[in-house]
């Protein structure tokens, strides 16, 4: 009586959460979906210059997502351009390389900056940029570049993380089996182990760039602007996806601004769930192909 | 070893190096550019005073005031929130509910922190103005749920992580003694993953307190120390943001750099907890 | 392959001739032929609406110049013009002697602005005396119900520091007074009206060109500040909208101002809700 009358009330507690979060979660999207989905339309994205037109980057789009969404797609390509070597390379030397103590002192690092606060590396990437422009050339602003390479130190540690995860875990079999045909450590890491590890490695990267799609505290203070157009060159302001939505819900001049800003949000939010389940899906695929590789 | 090894292997380290630099470089810049400020000012001065430019005064005391309410707050909600989750995906239905809810859980990592931003300040911030006849509705109240929202999927994926690692035989022998779910969750699950449902707290509060566009968008960024969850509050991550436009030689942007360290240290505070706890004891 | 080389080079020709057909509609725009380079605007927010059109107007003829606009304050204005930062540094109050002294700053006036109180539209109390304004900015005043409106607390919104608006509204309207602690802090003159459309029990301050249907203006002392009230100097808390520049402007940087003070520039700004100067 009384153990059933427990698990009763516990299965009770589990349930009102599971449903408190869901039901949450659903409101906060519904609400977007909602409000925004009429405005998804080509006339969201690129106002009234003809689409072909701002694809070739010939015609300047005004009072649309055109430039925030390519800034966005600046912004990930370079910080993935960064991040993504040093990232891998960190990653592959903390699992193979890196005596104990070595890995401990290093992934000790990883962690802190892993938890360092966004806004922070913003703050940072900002005083290099004004320390820059001072002691060097005045033709150093806060940029595109800036804020890459910013967001990149941000993404850094998921990258390093992964691999590294990835790596160590890979069964001693497979990590065995080519040093005994005489193959080199080298040729092994390439050849066998990072093939091997691929799934991890990729939903990593993955979620990274998510990463970068969505930050807006970094790039809000390292070169993000209400009105830039399409970034000339890796020197100049930009608009971003993040930033657009926080700059129309904290100043939108008219509701027409305001019904965009729902637009963004939920392209934004389209955007970083698709590119999770884009994560998930190469995570699952290669993972049930790999056993069978070897 | 050959020389294409010997290269390859020092690469690595390199980037390896590299990448710690960061850490270190941000640090040292954020020291090296409050020093000035500190020789002006002592420390505990900047941390205990009331925040007026007008009348000279810089201190942050109701920016770190404001970051742990709004960080602890927002653990409070998210917490037994997170701790029924977990328990619905691992111990009451961890067949089919409990898989999707884990989806979805997973799913709303992905969700970009400025949109709970922006439904918080068109949803959320209304409904808490009409609901407590009080104020704006910008106010800790209505940040710290927003936050726990964003916390939760981390803290609910620690916790299940963690049960599923209590040693199935020990669940068995429970149930083989006529144990309730409540005693088994009591003397074996718990006393099991304790040490990662802490970590997964330590976690989430960092990430709370790392937060800048909930509370920017929501909390109002009032610089009177906050009385009650219904009133407004600054944090820090917040005022570096509203600052941050300031003219670069004034004391009030040196002072960033100070809310800056402070940030860092709590949170690298809360990864060196996270990181001692996690090791297995002997 | 040589025909189709010389089918590109036509079609391409006939692209430029087209677009080129665009370019001679535009009068005012002409001078700016030639430029390809960026210009790089940020500071006081008030100014946000006009530059964007003129950005729009000058980029749309002539797609080679790249100009981009960021917000602020008046104070990040006229410091980031100084430090070399921006090529404009828009100020809403007049840079001050040791400012300009500093950075060697030289300013243009374009627009004429007020500095106004606001509430939302539905709220019952449309006047105020200077001295009740003081007393709720001060938070001495906090319900709406000792002004006759609701039994509802006062939402006080300010700006910070470096805000010309901000200045402005300080020094006229609350005789610089105390700024209650309680009031909450938003960063644009934007994001001030969006606030105060969004609370019904809100008050804050924003420029006269913001004003619009979805926020309403406070009489102060028995004047509404309008762009009739300001012109005529009924309205005392106005202000100029200047544009600053690190020694004289030159180049495209020169051109971008002259523009603001043509027939077309101040077009816009009339368009946009501000009092033009010529």
């Amino acid at each position: 009586m009384t153990n059933a009358f427990w698990d009763k009330l516990l299965a009770l507690f589990s349930w009102a959460c599971a449903l408190l979060l869901v039901g949450a979660v659903s409101v906060i999207i519904g609400f977007l979906v909602v409000k925004g989905y009429q405005t998804i339309h080509l006339e969201l994205i690129f106002s009234t210059t003809r689409p072909l037109d701002a694809l070739l980057f010939k015609q300047q789009v005004f009072d649309g997502l055109f430039p925030a969404m390519v800034g966005t797609l600046f912004l990930v390509v370079l910080s993935m351009g960064f991040a993504l070597p040093v990232g891998l390379a960190s990653g592959i030397f903390l699992a193979e390389y890196a005596p104990p103590r070595v890995k401990w002192i290093f992934s000790l690092l990883f962690d802190v900056l892993a938890g360092i606060p966004s806004i922070v590396v913003g703050l940072f990437g900002f005083s290099i940029t004004i320390f820059l422009h001072h002691s060097f050339s005045d033709r150093i602003f806060p940029c595109l570049l800036i804020s890459s390479l910013s967001l990149s130190f941000l993404v850094l540690p998921y990258i390093i993380r992964t691999t590294q995860i990835s790596l160590e875990s890979l069964p001693l079999q497979v990590r065995l089996t080519a040093p005994c045909l005489g193959a080199t450590k080298l040729e092994n890491i390439f050849l066998v182990l990072l093939p091997s590890s691929l799934s991890g490695i990729v939903s990593g990267i993955v979620l990274a760039i998510g990463r970068c799609a969505e930050d807006t505290a970094v790039i809000m203070l390292t070169g993000a602007v209400a009105t830039a157009g399409v970034p000339r060159s890796i020197f100049s302001s930009f608009e971003a996806l993040p930033f657009y939505v926080y700059y129309m819900a904290s100043e939108y001049a008219d509701p027409l601004e305001l019904t965009k800003g729902y637009g963004a949000a939920l392209i934004l939010l389209i955007l970083c769930a698709g590119l999770f389940v884009v994560a998930y899906a190469i995570k699952t695929r290669l993972t049930l192909k790999t056993p069978y590789r070897f | 070893m050959p020389f294409k090894e010997k290269l390859a292997r020092s690469l690595f380290f390199l980037a390896a190096v590299l990448s710690a630099a960061v850490t270190l470089a941000v640090l040292g810049f954020m020291i090296a550019l409050s020093l000035p400020v500190l020789k002006k000012a002592a420390l505990w001065d900047i941390l205990s005073a009331p925040w007026s430019p007008d009348h000279g005064q810089f201190g942050i005391l109701a920016m770190i005031v404001g970051t742990l309410c709004i960080a602890l707050f927002s653990l409070c909600i998210s917490f037994p929130l997170s701790l029924g989750c977990a328990l619905f995906i691992e111990v009451t239905r961890p067949g089919g509910p409990g898989k999707v809810l884990k989806k979805i859980v997973q799913l709303m990592t992905a969700i970009p922190t400025v949109i709970y931003g922006f439904v918080g300040v068109f949803l959320l911030v209304p409904i808490v103005r009409e609901i407590f006849v009080y104020g704006s509705g910008m106010s800790i109240l209505s940040a710290s749920l927003m936050l726990g929202l964003l916390i939760s999927p981390t803290m609910i994926l620690f916790f299940s992580q963690s049960f599923a690692r209590v040693p199935q035989s020990d669940l068995n022998a429970v149930d083989a003694l006529g144990g309730n779910t409540v005693q088994k969750l009591w003397y074996v699950m718990l006393p099991h993953a304790w040490r990662g449902i802490l970590t997964g707290i330590i976690l989430s509060f960092g990430r709370a307190m790392g937060d800048t566009l909930i509370a920017l968008m929501i909390s109002g960024n009032s610089i009177a120390l906050p009385s009650s969850v219904l009133d407004s509050a600054r944090t820090l991550t917040a005022h570096i943001a509203l600052i941050i436009a300031a003219d670069f030689d004034s004391i009030e942007f040196k002072i960033l750099f100070i809310c800056g360290i402070t940030l860092y240290g709590m949170t690298s505070c809360g990864i060196l907890l996270a990181r001692g706890l996690d090791r297995k004891p002997r | 392959m040589n025909t189709g080389y010389r089918i590109l080079k036509l079609t391409l020709i006939l692209v430029m001739v087209v677009l080129q057909a665009g370019f001679c509609f535009a009068s005012g725009l002409d001078v700016f032929k030639g430029e390809n380079r960026v210009l790089r605007i940020s500071g006081g927010t008030a100014h946000i609406p006009v530059m964007k059109e003129a950005a729009k107007r000058i980029m749309t003829v002539h797609p080679d110049i790249q100009i981009t606009i960021a917000g602020g304050g008046s104070g990040a204005g006229i410091k980031q013009v100084g430090e070399g930062l921006v090529d404009i540094g828009n100020s809403g109050r007049q840079a001050t002697e040791a400012e300009v002294a500093k950075y060697g700053l030289s300013m243009v006036k374009w627009a004429i602005d007020g500095v106004a109180a606001v509430i939302h539209p539905k709220n019952p109390v449309p006047s105020l005396t200077g001295q009740q304004l003081q007393d709720i900015f001060a938070g001495n005043i906090t319900t709406w119900k000792t002004l006759g409106g609701d039994d509802r607390p006062i939402n006080i919104y300010t700006r910070d520091k470096s805000s010309g608006t901000r200045e402005v509204f300080w020094k006229r309207a609350l005789k610089k007074g105390k700024i209650s602690d309680k009031a909450h802090f938003v960063t644009s003159n934007g994001a001030m009206k969006s606030a105060v459309t969004n609370d019904p029990y809100a008050i804050g301050y924003v420029s006269v060109g913001y004003i619009d249907q979805t926020v309403a203006p406070v009489t102060l002392d028995g004047v509404t500040p309008s762009l009739e009230t300001v012109k005529s100097g009924e309205y005392t808390v106005a202000r100029g909208l200047y544009s600053n520049t690190k020694g004289e402007a030159t180049g495209l940087t020169r051109k971008f101002m002259d523009y603001l003070l043509s027939p077309e520039g101040q077009e816009i700004v009339v368009e946009k809700g501000f009092i033009p100067v010529n």
